[in-house]
C-alpha cells in the first residue's frame, strides 16, 4: 500500500509541475521536435527517391559501359546498337560518381564521397567534444573543438560544390541527365542540395556559437548548453547524410 | 548583477571521451565495410543488398544517435516521442515500393 502511495506522489512530482519531467530544457527538447519534423522532411524526399528508383530496371552491365563513355556524344546510340536503352537503366554510381580533384580522367570509383564522409564523421566528432569541453567549462577547449568543426563543415560544403560542379559540367541537371534517367540527376541536386543547405546553416549557426564563445557570453550565462542545442543540429545533418550516402552511392 | 540560470539536464558518464572515439571508430569501420561491399557485391542486383546496405546505415543512425546525440542518457521517455514516430515512415517505404512496382509494370518507356 506504501508502495503505490510513493509512486503515485513520485508521478506527481514528475509530472505535477516546477520542474522538467524529462530532465530536458525547453530550448533542447524543442530542438529534438525540430529535429523530429526534419527528419520527415529527408524521408520524405528519400522515400520518393526510392519509389522512382523502383520504377527503373538495374543499371547497365558493367562489362558493357566503359568509365567516362557517357561523356561521348554517341553514347546513347552505341547502347542502342548493344540492345540497351539508356533511358530505362538506373545509373551505376560507380560510373557517375568516380572523379576526384586534381586527377583528371582518372577512374576513381566513390573516393571522393568516401572522403566527404570522413570529413563529416570528423567535424561530427570535433562537435561532441566541444559538448564535452562546455561540460567542463573550458572555455579554450571550446573555442579550439569549434574552429576544427567549422572548418569540417566548410570542406564538406567545398567538396560538394566541386561535384556538383562536375556533374553540371557533364551536362547533368534538373533536366538533363547524361547517365540515364532525367529523375536520377534531379533528385541527386534535390536532396543533395537540401542536405548542403542543412550543412551552410549549420555552418553559420557554428559560427554564430564559435563568436559567442569568444564573447564569453557562455561563461557569463554558467552554462554552454547552446553547444549542446546547435550540436544536436550538427549530429542531425551527419546522420541525414549516412542515409543520403547509402541510397545515391551505393544502393 | 550576473543572471545565472538553473537548468536541468541528464548526466554524461565519466568516460564520455573514450565513448565518443568508440563510435568514431565504429563510424569509420562501418564506412569502410560499406565501401568494401558495395565492390564485393557490384554485379550482384538482389533486394538483400539493399537491405544490407539500409541495415549498416542504421547501425550508424543508432551509434551517431545515441552516443554523439546523447540519445543514451537521457530519458527513455524523450528516446520514444523521438523515435516512435519514425515508425511511421516505414508505412511510407511499405506504401511506395508497392505502388513503385505496379507503375514499373505499367511502365512503356
Amino acid at each position: 500500500m506504501s508502495n503505490t502511495a510513493t509512486l503515485s506522489t513520485d508521478n506527481k512530482q514528475t509530472w505535477g509541475g516546477g520542474k522538467s519531467p524529462l530532465s530536458i530544457s525547453y530550448g533542447k527538447l524543442m530542438m529534438w521536435i525540430f529535429l523530429l519534423s526534419d527528419a520527415f522532411t529527408f524521408s520524405s524526399l528519400l522515400v520518393a527517391y526510392g519509389f522512382v528508383r523502383f520504377t527503373f530496371t538495374t543499371s547497365l552491365p558493367n562489362a558493357i559501359v566503359k568509365p567516362f563513355s557517357h561523356l561521348s556524344h554517341t553514347f546513347t546510340e552505341e547502347m542502342q546498337k548493344a540492345g540497351m536503352f539508356v533511358v530505362e537503366r538506373w545509373p551505376s554510381p560507380e560510373l557517375v560518381f568516380n572523379h576526384f580533384p586534381f586527377l583528371h580522367g582518372i577512374h576513381l570509383p566513390l573516393m571522393f564521397v568516401s572522403l566527404m564522409t570522413f570529413i563529416l564523421i570528423f567535424s561530427s566528432v570535433t562537435m561532441v567534444l566541444a559538448v564535452e569541453a562546455g561540460h567542463r567549462m573550458a572555455k579554450k577547449e571550446v573555442e579550439k573543438y569549434m574552429i576544427w568543426t567549422i572548418i569540417g563543415g566548410a570542406a564538406f560544403l567545398g567538396c560538394q560544390a566541386w561535384e556538383w560542379t562536375n556533374l553540371i559540367t557533364e551536362g547533368a541537371s534538373l533536366q538533363n541527365n547524361p547517365f540515364g534517367p532525367t529523375a536520377f540527376a534531379a533528385l541527386f541536386f534535390i536532396v543533395t542540395g537540401f542536405h548542403g543547405t542543412h550543412v551552410l546553416s549549420g555552418v553559420i549557426l557554428n559560427i554564430i556559437i564559435y563568436i559567442n564563445v569568444v564573447n564569453g557570453t557562455y561563461e557569463k550565462r554558467g552554462h554552454y548548453e547552446m553547444i549542446e542545442k546547435v550540436g544536436l543540429y550538427w549530429h542531425f545533418v551527419d546522420l541525414v547524410w549516412v542515409f543520403v550516402f547509402t541510397f545515391f552511392y551505393l544502393i | 548583477m550576473e543572471h545565472i540560470e538553473h537548468l536541468e539536464h541528464t548526466e554524461s558518464p565519466a568516460n564520455m571521451k573514450k565513448q565518443i572515439w568508440n563510435t568514431f571508430f565504429v563510424l569509420l569501420v562501418l564506412t569502410v565495410v560499406d565501401i568494401a561491399l558495395y565492390f564485393a557485391l557490384l554485379s550482384n542486383h538482389s533486394i538483400y543488398k539493399n537491405i544490407l546496405f539500409v541495415f549498416l546505415g542504421l547501425v550508424k543512425a543508432f551509434y551517431i544517435v545515441s552516443v554523439f546525440m546523447h540519445m543514451k542518457f537521457e530519458r527513455k521517455f524523450l528516446a520514444s516521442i523521438i523515435i516512435l514516430p519514425m515508425l511511421f515512415i516505414c508505412f511510407l517505404i511499405w506504401l511506395a515500393l508497392t505502388e513503385a512496382g505496379y507503375t514499373f509494370d505499367s511502365r512503356l518507356f
